[in-house]
């Protein structure tokens, strides 16, 4: 088993009265693409705050690259915050050393990482422009290099693809992609689905500071019921797994299409050599992978946008 | 330490970017020059021209000795400070000018115009003149005797100005190739004395007193001897007591002594006052607004993925510190060069005062109390910082402690100039947050030893408790979102956990 990249052990993160996050475990192993998944409130902000050392867990252990959060191997960190903004005076070259700087990069390779970054996003040309000059979704890319500058061995992304236009958000899922390949480890956060399905080999869904799912995305799945569409002579809804199966459309040369949902666990192959081994005749027989948007739904009960 | 530098690094190249920083930077150097170049040009260096008609033909020599003498008198008097300040006097023997007091007695100042005058006694000075003390400055004449210009005529009676004469008065007149203001015409009836003749002085209305006294002066004084004379008494006898002086010695402390001396010696450090004022209210608003950028930029997370808000609060600190320190040091330097080797009002008053201030435990001190004083003023602006989602917010916060420190800053200035042992300025030095300026205040006029450690002893301590309390407060409230309620603020000082 690899060595876990980020670990949670029993976190809980109390504010005041308001559990933010509520005995959270889990393990993401080095060289993963990560989801946090969950909507707003969820714990994926407060989370991210305590491996960074920005925040202290309440109670439970928390360890990064095999430590206990610290700023010691910040230098080993890429971090992109939800809430993005950086100095509005200053140059954007300039931004990404600073920033390369406090992760204890030398100044000649900090420049050198920093315009090479700069020369990948294309924005080399925009190099001494100062960052209030920019358009919000070229800033955004600054902000994106400062969290890459370092080649970091884990990279810690707070919502990122938010405020991106498509473009920028295809280019930010290459270069998580591109770090990934790297052997980075990447983290991120979204209540966007469609990004983690993508990119993600294994993920956390939270809701309410609680963990509601952590495995790879066929877990997932498989924990859903199966779907499929079969076009059947007879009502397959008494069929061994079946627990629901509703008729779609009218019947065409005594053939009727039906929705069929199978038992929690039970495989789509099983119905297909059940029906096969007891003859009931079959014209088509369509597996529907379930959604990882699907998926969130049925671990945290709420659309990703509405789940607190 | 790596990052503390490079956040201080940073931000004294975003200060150092704004035009603000150069303007400030330049404020006192210009201040400087413009004083400078003020005192240069208000200073009453242009002679006056004037011209006495004497009909009677009894004045015509006398007038000129007269206004000659006033001059010599005044010169005597600074030729006099000046050798005392230096001290010349073995230079100067048995001269007018080694006696402070010689310009008090006529026959002295009768010796000093009988040796030359202020030109001629300059130059027996400057064979003994060390290098480091500049010649004496003589003054040009107040005033200069000239004949009726040319197309100037004065009305044969009354007391109505001509064309001509008000139009010399309002233009200069050309004498002996310069261009000279015209002040006074003095016309001298030949039957003046008798009952009935009037002498007439046309002036041009400005700044001529001390000539129309001059001639009023002698004037009365013929009259009187007039008197004298038709009285029986003996002319010579009457002009004897006509001169006769009271013997009177005016006892006074040496230049810059006495009443001066807390004046004095108090200027550079309230001048240390105002610029730690200054300075520490400049750059604590910068620390201010670079704070609230960072919390409503939102960027303040991602600096705290990298450094500790320790790290952050002293690299601020640190950072502007430095700026406060060039800001300090440009003036001080340039006021120190004005004082040292230009002349002008600034030299004037920087020169004594600086002289008095060379004791290392007092210049240890001062430094002390400035950079202490930096630090106080400084945290406080950083928490409200902290506190303030936009500048708005942070200026209802701001205005009641600018007052806090403001308005006891200016009484404590004023009392300590009375004397170091004034009961408000004594109170105020043993309370910290007043400390620096109260005790920087009174330095000047002499505060005990221990006073002085046992205030700084208080004052570190308060800058700990101060660093430690509005620490907590800073790293509390750099990721809170909103206006914190007093309650919070409160809760967020007392724990050194708050906010984590």
């Amino acid at each position: 088993m690899p060595a876990a990249a980020m670990a949670f052990h029993g976190v809980t993160k109390r504010f005041g009265d308001f559990t933010a996050v509520d005995n959270l475990s889990f393990s993401i192993p080095e060289g993963s693409i990560f989801g946090f998944l969950g909507g707003n409130g969820a714990g994926k902000t407060t989370s991210l705050r305590m491996a960074l050392d920005i925040l202290s867990p309440t109670s439970g252990s928390i360890e990064v690259l095999g430590v206990a959060p610290s700023r010691e191997n910040a230098a080993e960190i890429g971090f992109l915050p939800e809430e993005r903004g950086l100095y509005k005076k200053m140059s954007v070259l300039d931004t990404i050393v600073y920033f390369a700087r406090l992760k204890q990069m030398e100044p000649a390779a900090a420049k050198a990482a920093a315009m090479a970054l700069l020369e990948r996003l294309d924005m080399a040309d925009r190099a001494k422009s100062p960052i209030e000059k920019l358009s919000k979704g070229l800033a955004q890319k600054v902000q994106v290099a400062t969290a890459l500058v370092n080649s970091p061995k884990l990279l810690m992304l707070d919502e990122p693809f938010s405020g991106l236009d498509p473009v920028n958000q295809a280019m930010l899922e290459e270069l998580i992609a591109d770090a990934a390949k790297g052997g980075a480890t990447v983290i991120f956060s979204t209540h966007v689905m469609q990004h983690a399905e993508r990119l993600c080999d294994s993920l956390l869904m939270l809701a309410k500071g609680t963990k509601r799912f952590d495995g790879t995305q066929e877990e997932a799945r498989a924990a859903l019921p199966s779907r499929l569409t079969l076009t059947a002579k007879a009502d397959p809804a008494a069929l061994t797994g079946v627990t629901k199966a509703r008729a779609q459309g009218d019947p065409a040369d005594g053939w009727q299409s039906y929705a069929v949902e199978l038992q929690a666990g039970m495989p789509p192959e099983a119905l297909l050599e059940h029906c096969t081994t007891t003859g009931f005749a079959l014209r088509s027989f369509d597996v529907q992978t379930p959604s990882l948007h699907e998926v969130f739904i049925h671990f945290v009960g709420a659309e990703p946008e509405m789940a607190q | 330490m790596r990052n503390i530098l490079l956040v201080a690094t940073r931000e004294i190249r975003q200060v150092i970017a704004t035009k603000g920083f150069w303007i400030m930077l330049a404020a006192v150097p210009i201040a400087l020059a413009i004083s400078g170049f003020a005192s240069k040009q208000l200073a009453p260096e242009d002679t006056t021209a004037y011209t006495v008609i004497d009909e009677s033909g009894r004045f015509d020599d006398v007038i000129e000795a007269r206004v000659d003498f006033s001059y010599q008198q005044q010169m005597l008097r600074d030729l006099a400070e000046y050798v005392e300040k230096w001290d010349l006097e073995t230079a100067a023997g048995d001269a007018p000018w080694a006696n402070r007091q010689a310009w008090l007695n006529p026959a002295e100042v009768q010796r000093f115009i009988d040796m030359g005058g202020a030109e001629a006694a300059v130059e027996a000075l400057e064979p003994d003149l060390a290098d480091n003390v500049p010649p004496h400055d003589v003054e040009d004449p107040f005033y200069v005797r000239v004949p009726l210009p040319d197309g100037v005529e004065i009305p044969a009676s009354g007391t109505e100005l001509s064309a001509s004469l008000l139009a010399a008065f309002e233009d200069d007149i050309s004498f002996e190739d310069r261009r000279l203001p015209y002040g006074a015409v003095l016309h001298i009836p030949a039957n003046f004395g008798e009952p009935g003749a009037e002498a007439r002085i046309f002036s041009n209305g400005r700044s001529n007193t001390s000539l129309i006294r001059h001639f009023r002066d002698l004037l009365d004084e013929t009259v009187r001897s007039d008197a004298f004379t038709s009285q029986g008494i003996d002319p010579s006898m009457a002009a004897g007591i006509g001169a006769m002086q009271a013997p009177v010695s005016v006892i006074e402390p040496p230049p810059g002594g006495g009443r001066n001396l807390t004046f004095t010696r108090s200027l550079v450090p309230i001048g240390l006052v105002y610029l730690l004022l200054i300075t520490a209210v400049t750059t604590g608003s910068l620390m201010l607004q670079g704070v609230v950028e960072e919390r409503s930029n939102k960027l303040v997370e991602s600096v705290l993925a990298c450094v500790k808000p320790d790290t952050l609060m002293q690299g601020k600190l640190l950072g502007l510190g430095a700026v406060g320190l060039v800001i300090v040091l440009t003036w001080a330097g340039t006021a120190a060069i004005a004082a040292l080797y230009f002349e002008g009002f600034a030299a004037e008053i920087l020169r004594p005062s600086l002289e008095e201030l060379q004791d290392p435990l007092l210049i240890t001190a001062m430094i002390i109390y400035f950079l202490g004083g930096y630090i106080v003023l400084a945290m406080l602006f950083l928490a409200i910082g902290a506190i303030s989602e936009s500048m708005q917010d942070a200026q209802s916060y701001l205005t009641p402690v600018i007052f806090l420190i403001m308005i006891p800053v200016l009484v404590v200035m004023q009392a300590a100039l009375k004397g170091p042992n004034e009961p408000v300025a004594v109170i105020l030095s043993w309370i910290p947050l007043y400390t620096p300026f109260a005790m920087l205040a009174r330095m000047g006029s002499g505060v005990a030893t221990w006073e002085i450690i046992g205030t700084i002893a208080l004052l570190a301590a308060f800058i700990w408790l101060e660093l430690k309390l509005l620490g907590n407060l800073f790293r509390a409230s750099l990721l809170n979102d909103g206006k914190p309620t007093w309650k919070r603020i409160v809760s967020w000082v007392k724990s050194p956990t708050a906010g984590r």
